[in-house]
């Protein structure tokens, strides 16, 4: 390579790593949205778009940082593909107006499925799989789970996960408010 | 996995009055209402030219596939929608749980081939993970082993045990004869009691005659007894020994797709759990079945002759005694199953805290450890001081109902005996009888659950034995030099048929030259590389070398042509030697130090005090990543192939060593077709043409220097690594 070229060279490769920075930098900022500094809309296809600083993006995704621990607090407000950024977060949904965050908590509804066992019907065991019927908050189910394994843990004190063989996840709020019957039928997880 | 449901008659009455005889392409269930209820009626019908979502016996929601540009499938927390994408703006069709999301992916995938007008209909390769039937869980095959697989279990069973009719036939016979022996037994004890063992009568002469014909029963029945083990453990473990190497081969043959669905463990199961498993069964119930069932047979058919009232009482305890067996059992095992995961447990926590000793101590947090492990043992400790006094009260009262049935003819035939219609050997042989009843109930009540393994280990492996060779041999398989002119022609490929990783690709390759692969991780450099091999078919498209279809080539005949170099070297266990000429066994001592010498390994070799026979491997000796990949190296060039893959072959290895492996392989690739994928670009400068793969396509290919001037992907790719290694050298100074 000449000189010269070698020089543009140089020059665009710092071009490159001031980009790479910039990056990082997008990444680590923290932006908060705000009732004054962004504009959520219902679209027509039933999701939701964002005014934000000086963009408009045509659908954005609603993830909760903590969807077990702190569902209201913490919402990061991201670009819809699997890989996309965050855009901004809600540090707190209550401090946005009743439309809006009716909007966005639909949005979540969307987006997070994790039944609630309420009631234990039955639970089979049979050649190394378990066959649950159960009641949740979304309606009676029936599914299927490894025996032994870890196909029931717990994520904390008196809370359960339950995983089937689909890969769905429910959940037991908490196992001391199922009766002794119940109890019976689970204990051979715990 | 089944695309094509058939509709329930209301819901194909509603949507054939909609869409007329538009043909159905797929139809398939859906489990969410929108605001995530389950619901079961839920189904999305594609046809050529429409998409519908009906729900609650309704249409819900309806698509015309001409008018939208594409049909995704959303993944979200545990579950998926559906959504129709148009001009950029997505409208939301459909909700389901995980249950459904393979399924609703092809559809999806499907119904775009149909927004593009592209007829073509996916089949889906994934299993049914439960009967549609019954619901039961499938042990990984086609099959529910419970619905309708009887017939096919005992086809299964007929083909394994015609294979060794002779062994089984003597194994039967054995059993029948010991039992004849048990029952013997007890004829001449009754015949001692009442006729010897009667002071006026008997002699010592009788006694001794008795003695005599004990001793020949009970050696007769010890040396039945361990001829039949010997044999059945003989056969348990020939047929294992059969089905492991039948399955191991058919794996071997299988295309790697096959391994790609099933996991390393999952496969590993099958060729060594899976036989053990019928091993065990043939030494531990096979051997005792015909055992048990000649003697109970014949126990109860004497019983009858004897005395049929005592006889019909025994028997009628029995399904009480079974029962009660069972269900201390199901109350053993429901105890034993959580002392185990207790166990498992503070293994666990136990192992987490050894491997992650160091960041507890940086922490300072050994007592918490300490105190939170203390109250894992003691909950354990207290589970199994529970348990313990369970099973010591609940052994000797089963003990006690399994003799309950001997109570009673105590009590009746003492009775009888008393009364003179019975004799005292008589009742004697009876009561022993009765014990003979008793005595395998346990055993009986476990026989169910032991043939269920069986028939889902069988079934299991008879999947594997099934199974057709996917990537197959083609009828006329051409075996030909290859020289190395190599052309993509639309090639599509994906793992799973509803996720291409490559989409289309095309490009002509011609002999002799050197290509690299650029690209970022997952782009499909590896899978473009795997196709060449012919680890997979195509899915669409085709490949050809020289003008042949790749498919026609002998797969032997490919490999053998075809030199590869990975990033991890897998080194077998043996000698560098063997390792070397693992892909030519038949090579020369001269032919495999010419190859060690073109891949600078010959003098590191000869430093070694073994030289080329140094043992590696598992307990061999250690050698360097370099080391290594040099090996790996003179493994690739020893066959002298006309094409040569390298995948990242130089990319763990310090800056000294890679400049060795490069000069080597600078060696190699000279007048050979190679494939170089590379993530140090500085490795592919002798590269002739560079391909930069991205979102499953081609997306620049050219030159070196004309993608620099193109200042696309790869130009930015190369500078940030320029600059990075500039300000490394420069950290250094």
């Amino acid at each position: 390579m000449s000189d010269k070229t070698l020089k543009t060279a140089e020059t665009a490769a710092l071009d490159v790593i001031e980009r790479e920075k910039q990056a990082v930098e997008d990444l680590i900022a923290m932006r908060s949205i705000t009732a004054e500094n962004a504009v959520f809309k219902r679209t027509a296809g039933g999701f939701v778009s964002l005014e934000f600083g000086d963009k408009t993006y045509p659908r954005v995704a609603i993830h909760r940082c903590f969807p077990h621990s702190d569902p209201t607090h913490y919402i990061s407000v991201r670009m819809p593909d699997n890989d996309g950024k965050e855009i901004a977060l809600i540090e707190d949904l209550n401090a946005l107006p009743e439309d809006v965050r009716t909007m966005l908590l639909e949005q979540m509804e969307l987006r997070y499925f994790s039944p609630k066992i309420m009631k234990i019907y039955d639970i089979k065991s049979e050649y190394g799989y378990s066959y649950w019927d159960v009641l949740t908050d979304r309606g009676r189910c029936r599914f299927t789970a490894r025996m032994g394994g870890n196909s029931v843990y717990s994520i904390g004190h008196n809370r359960y996960l339950v995983n089937d063989l689909d890969g769905n996840r429910f959940e037991i709020a908490d196992i001391s408010a199922l009766t002794a019957k119940e109890m019976k039928k689970l204990d051979i997880f715990i | 996995m089944n695309l094509h449901y058939t509709l329930p008659d209301a819901e194909r009455l509603l949507v054939t009055s909609v869409l007329g005889e538009e043909g159905i392409e797929y139809c398939v269930p859906y489990d969410l209402a929108a605001d995530g209820a389950f619901c079961d009626n839920g189904w999305v019908v594609v046809t050529r030219r429409t998409l519908l979502c009906l729900q609650g016996g309704a249409i819900i929601a309806t698509v015309s596939l001409s008018d939208t540009d594409e049909i995704v499938c959303l993944s979200n927390v545990d579950s998926g929608n559906l959504a129709a994408r148009r001009g950029g703006e997505d409208t939301f069709l459909c909700r389901f749980s995980m249950r459904h999301m393979v399924r609703l992916s092809y559809v999806a995938r499907g119904a775009t081939l149909f927004c593009r007008e592209e007829y073509r209909i996916l089949e889906s390769t994934e299993k049914e993970r439960y009967c549609p039937k019954c619901g039961t869980v499938l042990p990984g095959t086609d099959h529910c082993p419970r619905c309708g697989g009887g017939a096919r279990t005992l086809r299964r069973l007929w083909d394994l045990g015609s294979r060794y009719v002779l062994p089984l036939l003597c194994l039967t016979l054995f059993m029948a004869a010991n039992s004849a022996f048990v029952l013997w037994q007890q004829f001449v004890q009754r015949d001692f009691i009442d006729n010897v063992l009667v002071p006026a009568e008997g002699s010592v002469q009788a006694v001794l005659t008795f003695f005599g014909l004990m001793f020949v029963i009970i050696m007769s029945s010890l040396t039945l007894r361990i001829s039949r083990r010997a044999l059945s453990n003989r056969l348990g473990t020939r047929i294992s020994h059969d089905l492991r190497a039948r399955v191991f081969e058919k794996i071997n043959v299988l295309s790697l797709s096959f391994s790609d669905k099933r996991q390393a463990g999952e496969l590993m199961n099958r060729v060594v759990d899976d036989s053990g498993q019928v091993r065990m069964f043939m030494e531990e119930v096979f051997s005792e079945m015909f055992t048990q069932f000649f003697t109970i047979g014949g126990a109860i058919v004497i019983m009858l002759i004897i005395n049929p009232t005592l006889a019909l009482l025994t028997i009628a305890f029995m399904p009480l005694a079974a029962l009660l067996v069972r269900l201390f059992r199901n109350r053993e095992m429901r105890l034993w199953r959580q002392q185990w995961r207790y166990n498992d447990q503070v293994n666990n926590r136990l192992q987490d805290v050894i491997s992650g000793i160091r960041v507890v101590k940086s922490f300072g947090q050994e007592q918490r450890e300490t105190a939170r492990f203390q109250e894992y043992t003691a909950r354990y400790c207290e589970l199994q001081r529970r348990n313990e006094k369970f099973f010591a009260t609940l052994y000797p009262f089963v003990t006690l109902v399994l003799t309950i049935g001997s109570f009673f003819v105590y009590y009746f035939g003492g009775a009888d005996v008393i009364g003179g219609t019975m004799t005292i050997g008589e009742l004697t042989q009876f009561t022993a009888y009765a014990a003979m009843l008793y005595g395998p109930l346990g055993w009986l009540t476990r026989l169910p659950r032991m043939l269920m393994r069986l028939t889902n280990s069988l079934e299991r492996m008879y999947d594997i034995l099934d199974e057709e060779v996917e990537v197959a041999e083609h009828e006329n398989a051409v075996e030909k030099e290859i020289e190395g002119n190599i052309r993509f022609e639309d090639v599509t490929f994906g793992y799973r048929s509803y996720e291409p990783v490559l989409n289309k690709i095309n490009f002509e390759v011609k002999k002799g030259e050197m290509i690299g692969l650029v690209g970022a991780s997952g782009s499909g450099k590896s899978t473009l590389i795997n196709l060449i091999m012919r680890l997979y078919d195509v899915d669409d498209g085709r490949i050809t070398v020289d003008g042949t279809d790749l498919r026609e080539f002998s797969k032997e005949s490919l490999h053998r042509q075809i030199g590869v170099v990975l990033q991890e070297t897998f080194l077998f266990t043996g000698s560098i030697y063997d390792n070397i000429r693992y892909a030519k066994p038949d090579a020369t001592p001269a032919e495999i130090i010419q190859a060690a010498k073109m891949a600078n390994a010959h003098e590191f070799i000869v430093r070694f005090p073994d030289g080329y026979d140094t043992y590696v491997g598992e307990h061999g000796y250690t050698l360097s990543g370099g080391e290594r990949q040099r090996i790996a190296i003179a493994r690739a060039i020893l066959h002298r192939p006309h094409l040569l893959v390298l995948d990242e072959a130089t990319s763990s290895l310090d800056t000294e060593t890679e400049f060795q492996i490069q000069e080597a392989l600078d060696r190699l690739t000279e007048g050979r077709t190679t494939f170089a994928i590379a993530h140090r670009l500085s490795t592919l400068r002798n590269a002739d043409r560079i391909f930069v793969l991205d979102n499953h396509g081609i997306a620049e290919m050219g030159t070196h220097n004309e993608l620099i001037r193109q200042k696309g992907v790869y130009y930015g790719l190369v500078m940030a690594q320029m600059q990075m290694h500039k300000i490394r050298n420069e950290e250094t100074v």
